[in-house]
């Protein structure tokens, strides 16, 4: 039997009980749907959140943080003003240090404005950490270090903030209010490369420490952010810094990490998320997988008489074996191409609402096709080799 | 030229095993017209089967054209089902969701004739079946003489030397068994060997020869000179 007759004997055999082909089609098309909806999800994600860390600093960035690890948490004892410029100048590895005083939910607003206040995030910091982000900016200037020792109530904001409040007239040396502070713009970041990443991140703004630290009323500072001289330095930067705040600060436990291994964090959550709720959906196929072995199952008994018919026609085993199995297989293909439709679109769209990049590999695609062929097979061998091992006369014997 | 010899055919296991058949022993020389009779459960249609290679004798040879059947794997048996054997059954088994045309194909398909020859094939064959026009219906739009005239074309698709047909006429009017019958007497002509299972006694007078079996055992063989040529008058 050739390619083309099985192919056509399949499909007329398929068109006879249509409603039961598309009900067990269903079954392949949900489970294929979901894994490659799952996975560009993943995927997408990964990617929105690697280029946004990777856009927040170059490789030559580490962060030294209360170690989480011993449950230690930043207070104001952590850190204080001058454990960065102290590192700088011991560690020959480390080139820039800031200190970071987060205020992770501020208030933004312009002067006499009644609309509602923004929600920003504030970043108490020193000139040096402009080394750290993987930018520069786009008019005026970074803070100084005359704006941290004088208390300058001066702030560099984000593009975004910048878009929204000043569309036009420019934002420099306009003021605006956070937490009822007013502060003058003296500067504006570039935009973040990837405008996808643009809508994820949060809108900063940069003041000097000093002044975020009498905002804040707080003297916590959560974090120092440095650069190392080079990339081969970054162990040595780190460890380096590691130890002059353990001598500077007995019985604080600290942790130092790289962009590298923020990375692999990440990395590593999402590639897990990713394979638990592909598991899922890989389970609701194998169930439609059962589907289809049970109407394979019920379609052989049903066509007993006409298997003993093709068998005394002349039908080898290997013929009786290839109608069934093609059948089944043939199910699962088309459950899996309805079901490739659903979940690409399913990712593009909510690729679209989460605004990340919508990545349907051609990888996922033919393995998620290749995976519901193979569960045709699968599921269907059995049945078509009973259907096969039928003895011809008792075949047609049966009703 | 078909050959058995002491031919039993046993169903079931342990107590429950059923005698189909009792040591049947019978040559059919080619171009013969065998007609086989008997009550039901006599165990004619096994016998059929039996020759037919559908299913293996319990015990007994099988020589066809000399060659030992029995020793042949089941895909030698298949071939030879496709390529020597045409089965004609009482109830047509057509398939349903193909039309007529690739009813007649399918032995064809198996044997792995290309599309066009088979469709010219298919097409002859069924026009000398006088069913020429209507080579795209599907067998449930056809009555019952048709369907059974579109299986002898299917079973004549790759011109076999043996025909055997279980109770062809036994779902048909009296109209359509003549029909029918004429057919066979037709293929008779053509030196086919016809092997043939009927209860109906004016079926049985188209053939040469008639075996009469009873609980597995032919326990009556006629030839049939006088009855050659039926009455009519017999089937109405």
């Amino acid at each position: 039997m050739n390619f083309a007759d099985l192919i056509r004997i399949v499909w007329d055999n398929l068109k006879a009980h249509r409603m039961r082909a598309v009900l067990t089609t269903l079954g392949i098309a949900i489970g294929i749907a979901g894994v490659i909806a799952v996975v560009a999800i993943g995927q997408g994600g990964e990617a929105a959140i690697m280029s946004e860390l990777e856009s927040m600093g170059s490789n030559r960035y580490f962060e030294i943080g209360p170690n989480y690890m011993k449950n230690e948490t930043a207070d104001s004892k952590t850190f204080n003003l001058q454990d960065h410029v102290l590192i700088k100048e011991l560690s020959p590895a480390v080139e820039k240090m800031a200190p970071i005083t987060l205020g992770p939910m501020v208030d933004l607003r312009l002067p006499n404005s009644k609309e509602k206040p923004m929600m920003a995030t504030l970043y108490g910091t020193t000139p040096d950490l402009l080394a750290g982000l993987n930018g520069s900016t786009e008019q005026g200037r970074f803070l100084t270090d005359a704006d941290v020792t004088a208390h300058s109530r001066v702030a560099v904001i984000d593009a975004g903030i910048a878009e929204k409040y000043f569309p036009e007239e420019g934002a420099l040396g306009k003021k605006i209010f956070v937490q009822d502070t007013p502060l003058t713009v003296v500067g504006v970041m570039e935009k973040s490369p990837s405008s996808m990443m643009q809508a994820l991140s949060s809108r900063i703004v940069y003041a000097p420490i000093t002044v975020a630290q009498e905002m804040l009323n707080t003297k916590v500072i959560s974090q120092l952010c440095g650069v190392a001289v080079s990339e081969e330095a970054l162990p040595q930067a780190t460890s380096d810094s590691l130890k002059i705040l353990e001598k500077r600060h007995p019985g604080v436990s600290y942790m130092g990490s790289t962009m590298e291994e923020q990375l692999d964090m990440v990395n590593n959550v999402t590639s897990v998320l990713t394979l638990i709720i592909g598991a899922v959906a890989g389970i609701a196929l194998l169930v439609g997988g059962v589907g289809v072995m049970n109407i394979m199952l019920v379609a052989v008994s049903e066509r007993t008489r006409e298997i003993g018919l093709l068998k005394a026609l002349g039908a080898r085993r290997r013929d009786i074996m290839q109608q069934f199995l093609g059948e089944a297989v043939a199910l699962c293909l088309l459950g899996g191409l309805i079901g490739m439709a659903f979940g690409i679109g399913g990712a593009f769209i909510i690729a679209l609402a989460a605004n990340w990049p919508p990545l349907v590999s051609v990888w996922t695609v033919l393995l998620a096709l290749g995976f519901s062929a193979v569960v045709g097979v699968f599921f269907g061998l059995y049945p078509a080799s009973r259907a096969a091992s039928l003895s011809p006369a008792e075949a047609l014997r049966s009703l | 030229m078909i050959e058995v010899k002491e031919l039993t055919k046993v169903f079931g296991m342990g107590a429950a095993t059923v005698e189909a058949l009792r040591g049947v022993t019978v040559s059919i020389p080619d171009g013969d017209f065998m007609a086989i009779m008997g009550p039901s459960g006599s165990g004619k249609s096994t016998f059929l089967s039996v020759l037919g290679c559908l299913e293996r004798p319990t015990e007994g040879e099988y020589y066809l054209d000399g060659r030992d059947v029995n020793s042949l794997e089941d895909d030698e048996l298949a071939d030879m089902r496709n390529q020597r054997f045409g089965f004609v059954f009482q109830s047509f088994n057509l398939l349903p969701r193909h039309d007529i045309l690739r009813n007649v194909e399918m032995p064809l398909i198996y044997a792995g004739v290309s599309p066009a020859e088979r469709r010219r094939r298919a097409e002859k064959l069924l026009t000398q079946v006088g069913l020429g026009e209507r080579l795209k219906h599907k067998p449930s739009e056809l009555s019952g003489g048709e369907q059974q005239r579109v299986a002898i074309a299917r079973a004549l698709a790759n011109d076999p030397l043996v025909i055997f047909a279980d109770e062809p006429t036994g779902n048909l009017d009296t109209k359509s068994s003549i029909e029918i019958m004429e057919i066979f007497q037709k293929l008779h002509q053509d030196a086919r060997t016809i092997v043939l299972v009927t209860h109906e006694p004016e079926i049985a007078r188209y053939a040469g020869r008639v075996l009469y079996f009873r609980d597995g055992e032919i326990v009556k063989e006629e030839a049939n000179d006088e009855l050659r040529r039926p009455d009519p008058d017999c089937l109405g």
